[in-house]
This record gives C-alpha cells, structure tokens and sequence, in this order.
C-alpha cells in the first residue's frame, strides 16, 4: 500500500465530498481532513436519505410492507424482497411451492445480473471511461424488458408474495431468458476485452484500497468485499436457503484483497448467475405458485426470526420480534452496505483521494440501503 | 430544427414597436432544445433518470443528455427521490446558486408529496419538493418510466417557450 | 462442531445453574415443536442463561441472554474462536419496561452457526457497555441503536447522531414516539 512520506498534520484542510457528489453513488457526505492530496482522516456523514423503513415494518402489516423492501435497494430489489417473504415465511410457518421457488431465484439471479452490471458501468464511469456504461445499460435493459413483462415494473419490484408469487411466467419470459444467456456471455467477453485488460484500468486498481480478511471480520463486511479478501463466504453455500442447494454453481473468491479483486469476484459472479438461470430454467418443474393452505391474516407466534439471504451487495438479514399481532413489533433491517460502508474510515486513512474514490466505487454503494 | 415551425407571432403588433417578441421566441426555443440537468439523483428515480439519458430511450436527441455537476452550469434541476429534512438546505443551495433562467422537476411521487413514505410516524422527510422550491413540471411514478421523464422535459419545453415539436394527437383541430 | 465448544464456553459464564434446568430443556424441545402451548410462556420474564435453538425455525442457533456485565466476557469469546459482528440493535419492551440490546453474530466459513446475544437494562436508565474496542464495526451499530433507543454505550469514541440530524434529541424507535 502507498503511503505518504511524510504527513503535517497541523496543515491540513478539509474537504467536504458533498452530498451532491458525481462519485458518490447517491447522498453520501465524507469530510476528509487532506494533506494535499492524502487523506489523513475521513469521517461519513450519513442520514440523508434515511426514509426509516423500519418504522414502517411496525406501523404497517406484514403484507403492507411489502412495497418498501424494494426501495431499499432498487439495483437488487428482488434479492431483499426475497429475504422479506423468506423471513415472514419462516416466522409464520407458510410453505412454498416449488414452481414458485424455482421462479424466485431465476428472477433473483436476472436481477443480481442487472445490479453487477449497472455497478459496472458506473464503477468504469468513476474512474473516467465513459463508455462502458453505455453498454452496460443496454444489456440491463433486455433484463428489464423479460422482468417488466412479468412483473410489471422496471426497477422497485413487489413480485412476490407470502407463500409464493402472484403472477406465473410464461412461455415468453423462458424463451426471452433462454435467449439472453448467450447473448450475456458474448457481452461479457467484450467488457473483459475492453476494460479488464485495459492498462489504464489496472493501474488505477491493482493494490489500490486494500481490505484484509480480518478487517472484513472486524467490521461484518460480506459479499464481494469478503469474497475479494480471501474469504469464501456466500450466503446461498454457507446457510442454504430457497432452492440453491439444487444448482451447481461456483463461488468466485480472490485473494489480492484490492479493488482489482473486488472487481473481478463480480465479473465472475455474473457468469455464476447465469449457470444458475439456465439450470433453473431446465428443472423449472410444473404446479401452483401460491400454496392452497394460507392464513388469511399474518400473525407469526411470539418470538424472534431472523433470516440471511446472499444480494448483490453481501449478506441481508431481516430480524423480526413478533409479539403475535399482524404488524411486527420490531423489524430490524441488516443491510450489506452498511457494514461494508462502516470500514471504509478506517481504510482510506493515508490513500490519495483519487484511490480512495475507487475503493468507494468498488464496495458497490447504494445509499439508501445504509440510511434505510 | 429551423424557423419554419416557429408559430406566428401575436396579432395585431402595431409596426411602430420594435419587435423584441420574435428573438425572445427564437432564443426560448434555443433554451428548451439545449437542457442542461444537474446531477442530482437521490434515491431509486435516479437510476431512472440516468436511464433516459443512456442509449435506449436517449434523451440527447432532445438536447438534455449534458449532465453538469455543478449548478452553475446547469439550467434544470432534476428532483428526483425523496428529499429528506436533513438534505433539504443542501438542496436550497443548490438551486440558489443556478443562474436565471432555471426550472425544476419533480420525478416520482417522493418528490412530488412523499410518495410511499408519508406514513403517520414519519418525521424524517419533506412531503414533496414543492413546499420549498418552486416546481415547474411534477413527472409522477415509483419510479415514472423513462417515457414519462422525456414527456417531461416536452411539457417543460412547451411551457418555457410555448413551441411543440408535434402536433399534440389529443388536441381538436 | 463449533456449536458446542461456543455453547460450553458461554455457559461456564453462568457458573450458578439456573434454578428450573429442566424449564429450560423443555423450551428447547418446545422450539421445535412449533410451541403447541403458548400458555406455558405467560408473562414469567425469562431468566439468563443459554438456550439452543433450532436453525429451521427460528434462523439463529445460539440465544444468550445475559446482563449488562458480563457482555465483553462473551464477545470475547465470539472474538476468540473466528465470529464476525452482523449487526447491533435494540428492542423496545414498554411493557415491561426494559431496553433489550440484540448482538447477532455468525461465522464466515461452513460451519453454521448464529448467536444472539441479548442484554436487558432498565428504560430510564439504559447504560451498555461498548464492544468497538473489540469490534470496531460495532461503532456504527452502536450509534444507530443509540439514535433509535436511547441507549448509552459507555466507553464509545464517539457517540453522536448517526442517521438522525446532528441536533435531533427524539428517539424514533421507543413505543411511545409521537413524531
């Protein structure tokens, strides 16, 4: 890690990375006291955004909530939903189909692709390629088009419902997404030509913001923050859930610890994803999509749940207290960001700020998550 | 582009008046082709709006696809998201420190009253960028599709310079 | 199987038995029953101690309540054998009139297991201790918990306003919030 030579810290200045902030990735304010360009110390400012989903799961049933988990993370909407309808699921003792199952992590893993590769462009975008985004949507926008069309919206999901999902995919939807899986592969081997291997790129990443395994340990970081640190950590391998323990897939894990590694875990886990949507689509079984026995009101025994799904960002986990009422007595949101965010003080102290600003782009930050 | 869609200016003009009407309708139509937005995304409809400006639905063709980041250099703030109570002097400065002529948006039911977060209980957000700011056009949605924001920015066009780039279908004759 | 050697090491925290050992064998095999009889738990505030619970069920393995003092003793512990901090929070028992604190934890390899610890202080005067020293993510856990509840952690670096405004003196979480 490049550090300074030679730090005065009685002539510092600072500098305030704004809430309104091209790199930032939303409303993130850092104050950054700076040495020229060397960052002696940084401190979030969070709170800009913070809407207080929370409050919400309490004062509202368990099926009025459902809305509000997708605008925690809109990039990955359905992830967190997923982690939703599993916890109230869980609490409440429902059982899921298995054609509804199926169908939940193919639409999970299409979204987990739409959420990597609009990080990917705007990731490129931070560091000054432009182009790469342009593209990146493009692809999105076939994503967007097969889930539009069963769902009905294009980016804050409410899909699925206590005890399966409300709308069946049709023959259009698997033709759609049997047809984009190659076309996603060929896409794939055009960003590794154009960007992975670009000198400019791999300078600007390669040992730039290095996060060790035991910082991730010290401060709960999941995901391809932990993955790029060595750590071999999914929460779809470690804790199955749902139908992951049908599929064959891999878990990409780096060991360099730097942005570059970061970077690479997510290219990798795109093509992951898509091994998965085309075995999903292959055993995608027939039957019911909603279970014939549900509780009309949702009223889970008293007790804590807890239940950790694998998003885009790391792993989320949804807490609920239930006090045998149908609102939740408390509704306690674990976001992957928030901890992964949390770190961030304490790694940056000592980087230039252009390196600091590429180690915020490849946590993969989506602000609204660390407000709620 | 071109002159030949300028609408015929107001009758009866007593020809003894210079005639400042015809450049002030010729430099507005230069103003609504050539949007310049300031990046302002908060929440979910950001991701939107930078949709509109991405290759498919392109809002370039419109001349609005040159997001500035400082609002000295921009004409149209773009609301989009909720505005919460903490962000809310942020935001007044920023639209203070536009230069004349500026306009704002308001894109999605957040900003327009708070959209799916006005709940009893709530103290943590503005219901909606009107109670602070003055808004020109309010685009509604959770998120509004990128159509709706390119109709957005018509409607702005139409109201700052009174010019339609088509005949409206819906309207009689 | 980390399970037991976790479960060994907390429970020689609480070197008195607690007085009904059987109670709370029963509850572990009522956990796994769905709890047929809700009547069994009434109002009786539940003791300290460790219980094991079914991952199916209820998504965590280890539940330990505990007070205030011996916290640092069993994150430690965690610490010791490889544990990373999921999250911090709190819970608002008006009724009884107690600020709970929940510790979630769990493991980065495969072998599955959650723990949650729980810590219960009085509501007007709810004082923590603080695990930054040995979690250092837990700073901002800490804050959040402490914007929402109320609740002091005693030797925390810097215990101010994290997600509300700098100035805010409500606390949005406690039941008897009016906004």
């Amino acid at each position: 890690m490049s550090g300074p030579i030679h730090i005065r810290p009685d002539e510092t200045f600072t500098l305030n990375v704004g809430p309104q902030h091209p790199a930032t990735h939303g409303v993130l304010r850092v104050k950054m006291e700076m040495d020229g360009e060397y960052i002696v110390k940084a401190e979030t400012v969070l709170g800009y955004i913070h809407r207080m989903h929370e409050l919400m799961g309490e004062n509202r049933t368990y099926p009025q909530v459902l809305p509000n988990l997708s605008r925690l993370d809109y990039l990955g909407a359905l992830g967190y939903t997923h982690g939703h309808v599993l916890a109230v699921e869980r609490a409440a003792g429902i059982e899921v189909p298995e054609r509804a199952e199926y169908i939940r992590a193919i639409t999970v893993e299409l979204n987990r692709v739409a959420s990597h590769l609009f990080w990917f462009g705007a990731f490129v975008m931070d560091l000054g390629g432009f182009t790469p985004l342009m593209y990146a949507i493009e692809d999105r926008e076939h994503i967007l088009d097969m889930l539009e069309a069963v769902t009905g919206s294009r980016l804050t999901y409410c899909y699925y419902r206590f005890g399966g999902l409300y709308n069946d995919v049709d023959d259009d939807f698997i033709a759609a997404a049997r047809a984009f899986i190659p076309r996603m592969r060929k896409s794939l081997k055009k960003y590794d030509a154009l960007v992975t291997g670009n000198i400019i790129f791999r300078k600007r990443l390669e040992g730039i913001g290095p996060i060790s395994a035991e910082m991730c340990r010290k401060y709960g970081a999941t995901g391809p923050v932990a993955r790029g640190a060595g750590l071999d950590f999914d929460v779809r391998k470690n804790e199955p859930y749902s139908v992951y323990p049908e599929f064959d897939f891999d878990v990409p894990v780096y060991h360099e610890c730097d942005s570059l590694a970061r970077y690479k875990v997510r290219m990798d886990e795109m093509e992951q994803s898509l091994r998965i949507i085309e075995q999903g689509l292959d055993k995608l079984p027939d039957g019911p999509i909603m279970p014939k026995k549900k509780p009309k009101l949702i009223k889970p025994p008293v007790g804590d749940y807890y239940q950790a799904v694998e998003t885009a960002r790391g792993s989320f986990g949804i807490r609920i207290v239930s006090d045998g009422t149908k609102n939740a007595y408390r509704f306690k949101l674990r976001s992957p960001t928030y901890s992964n965010m949390s770190l961030f003080d304490e790694a940056c102290e000592g980087m230039m700020i252009m390196d600091a600003l590429a180690m915020m782009g490849s946590l993969d930050l989506v602000i609204p998550e660390i407000d709620r | 582009m071109g002159t030949q869609n300028v609408p015929s200016p107001l009758e009866p003009i007593p020809s003894s008046v210079v005639q400042f009407a015809v450049a002030d309708k010729l430099i507005n139509i230069g103003r609504v082709n050539s949007f310049w937005p300031l990046t302002f995304g908060i929440a979910c409809c950001a991701i939107e709006m930078m949709a509109t400006g991405c290759a498919r639905f392109d809002m370039s063709r419109f001349g609005a696809e040159v997001f500035r980041p400082s609002p000295r250099q921009s004409d149209v703030m773009i609301v989009a998201g909720t505005v919460t109570k903490k962000m809310m002097p942020g935001i007044k400065v920023l639209y203070d420190q536009m230069p004349e002529p500026k306009w704002v948006i308001a894109l999605g039911n957040c900003a327009i009253s708070g959209g799916p977060f006005a709940f009893e209980g709530q103290y943590s957000i503005v219901l909606g960028a009107d109670t602070f700011l003055p808004v020109d056009i309010y685009i509604p949605g959770c998120p509004p599709r990128p159509e709706a924001l390119l109709e957005g920015i018509l409607q702005l066009e139409n109201k700052v310079s009174g010019w339609n780039r088509w005949k409206d279908p819906e309207a009689k004759a | 199987m980390i399970k037991e050697t976790v479960k060994q090491a907390l429970q020689d925290l609480f070197p008195d038995p607690p007085p009904v050992v059987e109670e709370l064998v029963a509850e572990a095999a009522a956990e796994g029953e769905e709890e047929k009889k809700p009547a069994k738990k009434k109002e009786e505030p539940r003791i300290n101690g460790v219980i094991e619970r079914d991952h199916a069920a209820h998504g965590y393995d280890i539940d330990v309540q505990l007070e205030p003092g011996q916290l640092l003793a069993a994150v430690m512990i965690l610490d010791k054998t490889g544990f990373f901090l999921e999250s911090v929070t709190g819970v608002d028992w008006i009724k009884e009139d107690q600020l709970e604190s929940v510790y979630d934890f769990s493991r980065f390899d495969f072998d599955v297991c959650r723990v949650v610890i729980r810590t219960r202080t009085s509501r007007s005067e709810p004082k923590v201790p603080t695990i930054s020293k040995i979690y250092p993510g837990a700073g901002w856990h800490e804050r959040e918990t402490h914007d929402f509840f109320g609740i002091k952690f005693e030797g925390h670096p810097h215990l101010i306003p994290l997600l509300l405004p700098e100035d805010a003196d409500f606390h949005p979480l406690l039941k008897d919030f009016k906004p």
